[in-house]
């Protein structure tokens, strides 16, 4: 019995190591810090302050949250693949506005790039995002200025989300309008989108409820609501302060810059 | 009349066996082929949204030249089926075309204009270019991780009976066709 036993135990604390082995797939964890997580080690310690300090301003102001991370290497993956599953699996932003932002910098690979959540693709379209990286950010990255550089960016990345909120942006705000003309049309483009994604539900949900009503009458009504998978709520209390996603989602929006 | 109610009773009893995993079971289905038929709309917003783009694109270039070419009337006539498409599969079949016509037409004119490359309208608009390429990609994904798993759960016993006698069928994947997954080629420097 008690060899059955023993066998029993070996098999499963070596499948168990195996499993670990086999399975761990290396996803980062937000440091306690959330804003800032200097994975790379390129940030100063004043650097990081300020960030965290103005990311978790603008969090605790619009819920919005902005994440700034540096790795050395993607290790292969596409650097705008690679920011969008950080958001996806930190929940940045919040559920219900979707309000989140990953700036990922990549210093071995001298790539940067910035996601943004679905909330905020209008106050941070790809264009004016490619032009805050290139005017606030690769001039620094160039000279490997990494710490200056993420915060220029940030604090540019904030401007824009507290002017989206209706909020006093900093002093060193350069107000959008001197966007050229044809990117500022693209504006309309976002209506034609959205009243041709509120045209499709409305088919997609019309055609569905027709089919189906007249095949079967169920007495309990039917859909049993869309199970959302977002990790929600503050939580994890750290000693910084204890910011963690709030579930927002990303659509692969954003922009990004070889340096 | 006790041994009627007691067959009511057995009756019923069975009816509830059959009835509520057969109810849970198809509302799972319900909900998971309607994310399937949300991924897909996401992939057809951006499909449009591209095709939007292009008027703000072809602007820019003629600001600088009176670039009227073949690569661009294949560009306008290639959107303009976009816009006529009555079909999710024919829209997808337009863009196809679109893509190809986009990138022989940035070429072409990257080729010919290169002060254009260095302009900021033009690099606003290579960036909603290349960000609406990658909504497409990422669309494109979770429509195919969300027909998997909803093809999963049609074929397991025993939802499979039930997804057959209400007609839920396989959901196809989205494969890029040949070339089309290739972003137009852009360097910043």
């Amino acid at each position: 019995m008690k060899k059955i036993l023993s066998i029993f135990l070996c098999v499963f604390v070596i499948s168990s190591l195996l499993c670990l082995c086999g399975c761990e797939e290396e996803t980062l964890k937000p440091t306690q810090k959330f804003f800032i997580n200097d994975f790379a080690d390129v940030v100063d310690e004043a650097d990081e302050e300020t960030i965290y300090n103005k990311g978790a301003e603008l969090a605790e102001k619009t819920k919005a949250q902005v994440v700034v991370v540096t790795v050395e290497t993607t290790n292969g993956d596409e650097i705008s693949d690679y920011a969008l599953n950080l958001g996806r699996e930190w929940g940045v932003g919040d559920k219900e506005k979707n309000n989140g932002v990953v700036i990922l910098l990549a210093s071995e690979d001298r790539q940067v790039y910035i996601s943004v959540g679905y909330g905020l693709e209008g106050a941070l379209p790809d264009s004016k995002t490619g032009r805050i990286l290139d005017n606030y950010g690769t001039p620094y990255f160039k000279n490997d200025n990494f710490s200056v550089g993420l915060v220029s960016v940030y604090n540019a990345v904030l401007d824009e989300i507290y002017v989206e909120y209706g909020f006093e942006p900093s002093e060193s705000y350069v107000p959008a309008d001197d966007l050229p003309e044809a990117v500022e049309e693209g504006s309309s483009a976002t209506t034609v989108i959205v009243s041709w994604l509120i045209l499709l539900v409305i088919i997609i949900l019309y055609s569905l409820f027709f089919r189906r009503r007249g095949i079967i009458l169920l007495p309990f009504g039917f859909g049993s609501g869309n199970g959302n998978n977002h990790f929600g709520g503050f939580g994890s209390g750290g000693g910084f302060g204890g910011f963690s996603g709030g579930g927002g989602s990303f659509g692969g929006g954003g922009a990004g810059r070889g340096f | 009349m006790k041994k009627g109610i007691k067959v009511l009773i057995i009756v019923l009893a069975i009816v509830l066996v059959i009835a509520i995993p057969t109810i849970s079971s198809y509302n799972g289905l319900v909900s998971s082929q309607e994310k399937v038929n949300n991924a897909k709309s996401q992939i057809s917003t951006q499909l449009q949204r591209r095709a939007d783009l292009i008027p703000n694109f072809v602007k820019t270039v003629k600001g600088y030249s009176d670039y009227e070419s073949e690569t661009y009337i294949a560009v306008t006539e290639a959107r303009s089926a976009v816009n006529n498409a009555n079909s999710v599969s024919k829209q997808q079949e337009a863009s196809e075309e679109l893509d190809k016509a986009i990138s022989v037409f940035v070429n072409a004119v990257t080729e010919n204009y290169p002060e254009l490359k260095a302009s900021e309208q033009y690099t606003a608009l290579l960036d909603e270019l290349a960000g609406t390429e990658n909504r497409l990609a990422v669309a494109r994904k979770d429509y195919n991780d969300v027909a998997e798993s909803y093809n999963v759960s049609i074929k397991k016993f025993p939802r499979s009976i039930i997804a057959g006698i209400f007609g839920f069928e396989k959901v196809d994947y989205f494969e890029n066709a040949e070339g089309t997954d290739q972003v137009p080629e852009v360097s910043f420097e």
